[in-house]
C-alpha cells in the first residue's frame, strides 16, 4: 500500500503531544529550571591522548560563586560507566584518551561562574602522540590505550563457512573493492542536559534524557554507591537521540554535582561539546571480495571489516557483531570468510546510531551486487534476485529466523515501481546542459530487529484501570520523537475500541514504570504490541466480571467501548475522536502523562470539567442505547490493586546458539534517482521509493514520519556528514561545518510503499521501522551515481571531485586554444 | 568578582511591555529563556544555523542567539508563545498545519519552524516549492526530513489564502 494521508483515511492519528510541541509550551528536560538551582560544567581534556601529571583545583573553588569543583577522588563508587562494558571514566583519573575525556567538574551560581571555574583549574599533562586511525591503533609497538590488550582491540568477529579460498580459485569474474563510511553525528536538535534535584527523603531525581531510564538508574547507582531505588529517573520528552543518548552522558555529573551540593544542579551541554563529548556512527573500512560463476551465482564471500570505536567501548562490540551479520546482506552464499574487528583509537567515541552498523555493511554489500551485475551486463535487480536467499533458509549466520515472504514481496513490489522502471531507459532530458547527468539506482536490506541472540533483552508492561477510571498502559520505552505515545494509543483503542480520553500512557519514569527493556533497536512498538496481547485478555475479562456484577448483564454480553462498558452489538458507530481531533484547539487534547507532572501545561481544570461532562453525557447516553457503566465507576469496585495486570517475557530470539544472531528481520528496497553535475561534482537526488515489510501499520503518520526522517538522515550520510577529526581532533565542530541536509538538499519526491502482510498466526505483531528508512538509501544513491557518470564510489561522504569531469565542449570558432 | 554591569532594556515581548534590568551583551535567546522563561523558543547550535531559536523581530525572523540584548532594544519581539489563533489559547493555522500534517516528531526544531513559516507566509502567501525552500533552509530539522513540514506549510498556506479571499469577500 502506498503510505500517504489519504490512503490513511481514518488512521491518520494527531499525536497527543502535537499542540504542546507546535505552542512551545512543551517542557523539555533541558528546559526545566528550579528557583534555587545551580549551574553545572564539565572540565573536557585538552589534548586526545595525554598523562595527567596533576590536577590543581583549588584556585577554582576559592571562587566566589562556586559550590563544588569534583575530580575522581569524589567519587564515591564506580568511576566506570558504559551500557555493555564499563570502562568509560566518570573523571579520568591519569590518563586522558579522547578530546571528551571528563577531567572534573563544577557547579557555580550562574553558568558564567560555572565558565570561569573551569578556566581556573589547572592541569598539568604529558602530551602523547593520539593513535589517530586504525592503522596506528594496530600497528606493532602502539601503545595500548586499555589494560585488557592485546594490543588495541576490543572485539573480533568471524563467519567461516564452505572454503572460500577453493571458491575463489573456481570464480569466473571476482570484484574487490574496499569502502569507506563516515563519523556520522547523530546531530539531536535538543543537546544533553537536564535537572539533577536532590530531595528532603535523600533521593535523587534525574531529569536527563536516555533511551533507557531503568539502565541509566543502574549506573548512576553504580557511580554514586547507592541503592537503586533512591534515584529516579524521569527521561521523556526527548528532543531527538537516533541512538545518541543511550549511554550516559551529562548524567554522572549532575548527580554527583547535585548530592554533593544538595541542592537542583542544571546541566545543559553547548553544541560544541556535544560535538565533542558526544557518541558517533563508527567510521568503517570494509574491504570485500565476492566471487561468481559463469552463471552469475555469487559462490564466494571474503569480508574484513575494521571499525574504528575510538576511546571507550560502548557498544562497539554489538555494532560490529551487527555489521559482521549484515555484510552478506540478504543473499545465498556457499562459502563465506568473513572477519571483523573493532579498535580502540584516540578519534572520539564511537557508538550507537540508527542502524547500528547495517547501514555501513548494507552500503558495501549492495556496491558489490551492483559490480557484480555489471560485469554478467545484467539488470542488476534481476542479478539480485537470483542470488537471493530462500524464503525458508536460514539466516545469515545460519541460525533459524522468522520464515516470511518479507524479501521477494519488497523485491517485487520495487521492480514494478516506476521509478524503477526508469533504470532500463536512463532518464536523459535534452533541455539539460551536457554536464548534468542522471540515473537510477537501487538496494535490498534485511535489517534485525532487536537485541540479538545471547544479549539480555527483557519486555513486558502493565496495564491497569486506574482510579481516575483510565485504562493506563506503563512501559519503561521513551518518546524522543518517534511518536511512540500515538502508536499507544491508537493500539489501545484499538483494543478496547476506546477513545483516547480513556487513556492514561506513562512513559519515561522509572518512579512509574515497570522494567520493559529499552527504546533501542526497533523494538519498541512490537514488545508495547505483544504486551497488550498478552494482557489484554486478563484485563478484559476482569473488567467484563466486574461490570457483569454490576449490572446483571451476563459478562459475554458486554464489551469495552468509548467511556466505558456496553451491550454488544450497541457500541456507538463512531468511536474514535481522531477526526474530532482535528478541530483541536488544544482544548480537546489530551494530557499525556510523560512522567513529569506538569510538563504539559494544558489545562488541567478544563481537562478534568470535560471528563465529567463527558461521562454524564456517556451515562445520559446510556439510558437510551446501551451504555452499562463507565470506567470511573468501575474503578471504585474492589481493591485497586486487583486493577493492575503485568507481564514479563523477553525479546523473541533465535533457538540457535548463535551470538547476536537475529530472529526477526524487517525487509527494504529503494530505489533513487540523482542528478549529478560534473562540473561541481555535486549530487541531487531527486526521488526515491521505499517498499518496507513490516507487518502492519499501526501509525501511518508515524510510519511514514520515519522512513522520510531515516532516508533524509542516510542522505545526509552518503553526500555530506562527516565529522572529519585531524589529529584526533574534531574540525567540524557545529552545524555549521558538519552538513546535515537541509529543506533544500532532500528528495521532495518521496514515496512510501509499506508491505504489511505476516505469516498466518504471526505471534509477534508489527515490527519497529525506526531504522529500516535509514539503512539502503546509501547504495541505491551510488548506484544512481554509477549510472549518470560511470564512477563507482567507494567512499562516502561521496568526494565530490570523483564525479568532476572535464567539460568535453569543441571550442568556439575563431577561438584559439593557446 | 564585580558585577557585571547592568543596564535597563525594555522590548514589546509577546505584546507585553518587558523591563528588565540585564547586561546588554545579554543574548536574546537568554533574555527570553532565562529571564523571561520563555522556553518555547530552543537553542541548540548557538552560531546562528540551526534556527531553533527564531523569533519574529519587529516582524523579521531573527537567531536569537545572534541578537544582543541591545540591538533589540525597544523592539517588537514575537516569540512562538505570542502565536495563536483568532483567540488566545487555541493553535495558530500554522500550528494546526503542524499538527495535521505530522510536521514533527521530537518537535524540538517545532517552535522556530513554526516562526519561520509565519515569516514566510506573511511574505508570500502562497508560497512556491522554492519559496519555502528558500524561506525555511536556516531551520534544521533531524527528525522528520522535512516531508511533514512541507506539507504542513503548503496546506497552512492554503488555509492563510482562503481566509484571506473570504475577508477580502466580505469586505466588498
Ligand atoms: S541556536 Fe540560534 S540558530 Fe541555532
Ligand atoms: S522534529 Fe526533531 S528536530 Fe525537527
Amino acid at each position: 500500500m502506498l503510505l500517504n494521508r489519504k490512503q490513511s483515511g481514518k488512521r491518520w492519528h494527531l499525536r497527543p503531544d502535537g499542540a504542546p510541541k507546535v505552542t512551545g509550551q512543551l517542557q523539555y528536560l533541558t528546559d526545566m529550571t528550579l528557583p534555587d538551582m545551580i549551574h553545572g560544567r564539565v572540565l573536557r581534556s585538552e589534548y586526545p591522548y595525554a598523562r595527567i601529571l596533576s590536577i590543581d583545583t583549588s584556585e577554582a573553588e576559592a571562587l566566589e560563586g562556586v559550590y563544588a569543583v569534583l575530580t575522581s577522588k569524589d567519587v564515591p563508587g564506580l568511576n566506570r560507566f558504559g551500557i555493555a562494558t564499563p570502562d568509560q571514566p566518570v573523571f579520568c583519573e591519569d590518563i586522558v584518551r579522547y578530546v571528551g575525556d571528563a577531567i572534573a567538574a563544577v557547579a557555580a551560581d550562574s553558568p558564567e561562574r560555572a565558565a570561569l571555574a573551569l578556566d581556573a583549574i589547572r592541569v598539568e599533562y604529558e602530551e602523547l602522540t593520539p593513535l589517530n586511525s586504525t592503522d596506528a591503533a594496530l600497528a606493532p609497538g602502539a601503545p595500548e590505550l586499555h589494560e585488557h590488550g592485546p594490543g588495541n582491540v576490543l572485539h573480533r568477529t568471524e563467519i567461516k563457512r564452505g572454503d572460500a579460498k577453493q571458491a575463489f580459485a573456481t570464480c569466473d569474474h571476482i570484484v574487490t573493492e574496499t569502502y569507506y563510511t563516515p563519523r556520522q553525528m547523530h546531530a539531536y536538535m535538543e543537546t544533553e542536559g537536564g535537572l539533577f534535584v536532590p530531595d528532603e527523603e535523600g533521593r535523587l531525581n534525574v531529569y536527563a534524557a536516555t533511551q533507557h531510564g531503568y539502565k541509566d538508574r543502574m549506573q548512576l547507582a553504580r557511580i554514586i554507591g547507592c541503592p537503586e531505588e533512591d534515584i529516579r529517573v524521569v527521561s521523556s520528552p526527548i528532543g531527538g537521540s537516533f541512538g545518541g543518548k543511550d549511554e550516559l552522558n551529562v548524567q554522572p555529573y549532575g548527580a554527583l554535582l547535585a548530592l554533593r551540593c544538595g541542592c537542583p544542579v542544571k546541566m545543559h551541554n553547548s553544541r560544541k561539546e556535544s560535538v565533542r563529548a558526544g557518541l558517533k556512527r563508527h567510521p568503517m573500512k570494509i574491504e570485500m571480495q565476492t566471487g561468481m560463476s559463469r552463471e552469475g551465482i555469487i559462490q564466494a564471500h571474503r569480508v574484513r571489516i575494521t571499525a574504528d570505536t575510538g576511546a571507550y567501548a560502548t557498544l562497539g562490540a554489538p555494532v560490529l557483531n551487527f555489521c559482521t551479520e549484515h555484510c552478506l546482506g540478504p543473499y545465498a552464499i556457499p562459502n563465506v570468510d568473513v572477519e571483523g574487528v573493532s579498535v580502540y583509537t584516540n578519534n572520539g567515541l564511537s557508538g550507537e546510531f540508527r542502524g547500528f552498523g547495517g547501514n555501513q555493511a548494507i552500503f558495501a554489500m549492495e556496491g558489490q551486487m551492483d559490480r557484480l551485475a555489471e560485469i554478467m551486463n545484467m539488470d542488476p535487480w534481476e542479478f539480485r534476485r537470483r542470488n537471493m536467499r530462500e524464503k525458508n533458509d536460514p539466516g545469515p549466520l545460519n541460525q533459524r529466523i522468522l520464515v516470511t515472504d518479507g524479501l521477494s514481496q519488497v523485491w517485487e513490489a520495487l521492480d514494478r515501481s516506476e521509478l524503477w522502471q526508469k533504470h532500463q531507459h536512463p532518464p536523459t532530458d535534452p533541455t539539460l546542459p551536457p554536464w548534468i547527468k542522471r540515473g537510477v539506482g537501487a538496494a535490498i536490506a534485511m535489517h534485525g530487529a532487536g537485541l540479538g541472540y545471547g544479549i539480555p533483552d527483557p519486555a513486558g508492561g502493565r496495564l491497569s484501570l486506574n482510579n481516575e477510571g483510565k485504562i493506563e498502559v506503563a512501559f519503561s520505552y521513551e518518546e524522543f520523537g518517534q511518536g511512540l505515545v500515538a502508536t499507544l494509543e491508537i493500539m489501545l483503542c484499538d483494543l478496547f475500541q476506546c477513545n483516547t480520553s480513556d487513556l492514561s500512557i506513562i512513559i519515561g519514569d522509572t518512579d512509574r514504570v515497570p522494567h520493559s527493556g529499552s527504546s533501542t533497536a526497533s523494538r519498541s512498538t512490537t514488545m508495547a504490541w505483544m504486551a497488550l496481547q498478552r494482557l489484554q485478555s486478563p484485563f478484559r475479562s476482569h473488567v467484563l466480571a466486574v461490570a457483569s456484577e454490576a449490572s446483571g448483564i451476563p459478562a459475554d454480553e458486554l464489551v469495552t467501548g468509548p467511556g466505558g462498558i456496553w451491550r454488544k452489538g450497541q457500541l456507538p458507530a463512531e468511536s474514535s475522536e481522531v477526526e474530532t481531533d482535528v478541530q483541536g484547539t488544544g482544548k480537546s487534547e489530551k494530557k499525556v502523562a510523560l512522567a513529569l507532572e506538569g510538563i504539559i501545561q494544558t489545562s488541567e481544570e478544563a481537562e478534568k470539567l470535560e471528563k465529567a461532562e463527558r461521562i454524564e453525557a456517556k451515562a445520559k447516553e446510556g439510558e437510551r442505547s446501551d451504555f452499562v457503566i463507565s470506567y470511573a465507576e468501575l474503578a471504585t469496585q474492589g481493591e485497586a490493586d486487583e486493577w493492575i495486570f503485568d507481564t514479563k517475557f523477553d525479546y523473541p530470539t533465535t533457538p540457535d546458539n548463535v551470538v547476536g544472531g537475529h530472529y526477526l528481520y524487517t525487509y527494504a528496497a529503494v530505489a533513487a534517482e540523482v542528478e549529478v553535475n560534473t562540473l561541481t561534482g555535486e549530487t541531487k537526488l531527486l526521488d526515491t521509493r521505499h517498499v518496507v515489510a513490516a507487518g502492519p501499520v499501526i501509525n501511518p503518520m508515524g510510519y511514514i514520519g520515519q522512513i522520510e526522517g531515516g532516508s533524509v538522515m542516510a542522505l545526509g550520510f552518503t553526500l555530506t556528514e562527516d565529522a572529519v577529526m585531524q589529529d584526533s581532533r574534531y574540525v567540524t565542530t557545529n552545524l555549521d561545518t558538519y552538513m546535515i541536509p537541509t529543506i533544500q538538499d532532500i528528495h521532495t519526491q518521496l514515496e512510501v510503499e509499506a508491505i504489511e502482510d505476516l505469516p498466518e498466526g504471526d505471534a509477534f505483531g508489527p515490527r519497529g521501522i525506526g531504522e529500516i528508512g535509514s539503512v539502503a538509501l546509501a547504495p541505491a544513491i551510488t548506484a544512481a551515481i554509477h549510472q549518470a557518470t560511470g564512477v563507482w564510489v567507494n567512499r562516502l561522504p561521496v568526494p565530490r571531485e570523483q564525479l568532476v569531469r572535464p567539460l568535453n565542449v569543441p571550442l568556439q570558432e575563431g577561438v584559439s586554444p593557446s | 568578582m564585580n558585577k557585571p554591569l547592568k543596564n535597563h532594556w525594555t522590548a514589546i515581548v509577546n505584546g507585553e511591555h518587558k523591563h528588565l534590568e540585564i547586561a546588554q551583551t545579554t543574548r536574546l535567546v537568554d533574555v527570553l529563556r532565562t529571564h523571561l522563561q520563555l522556553t518555547g523558543t530552543k537553542v541548540s547550535c548557538e552560531v546562528g544555523r540551526c534556527g531553533s531559536c527564531m523569533v519574529l523581530m519587529d516582524g523579521e525572523p531573527v537567531n536569537s542567539c545572534l541578537v544582543m540584548a541591545y540591538q533589540c532594544e525597544g523592539s517588537d519581539i514575537v516569540t512562538i508563545e505570542g502565536l495563536h489563533g483568532e483567540e488566545k489559547g487555541t493553535l495558530h493555522p500554522i500550528q494546526q498545519a503542524f499538527v495535521e500534517e505530522g510536521g514533527f516528531q521530537c518537535g524540538y526544531c517545532t517552535p522556530g519552524m513554526v516562526i519561520s513559516t509565519k515569516a514566510l507566509l506573511d511574505a508570500h502567501p502562497e508560497p512556491s516549492q522554492e519559496q519555502i525552500e528558500s524561506g525555511l533552509c536556516g531551520n534544521l530539522c533531524r527528525c522528520t526530513g522535512y516531508g511533514g513540514i512541507i506539507r504542513a506549510v503548503r496546506k497552512a498556506g492554503e488555509r492563510c489564502a482562503i481566509k484571506e479571499t473570504s475577508a477580502e469577500e466580505t469586505v466588498s
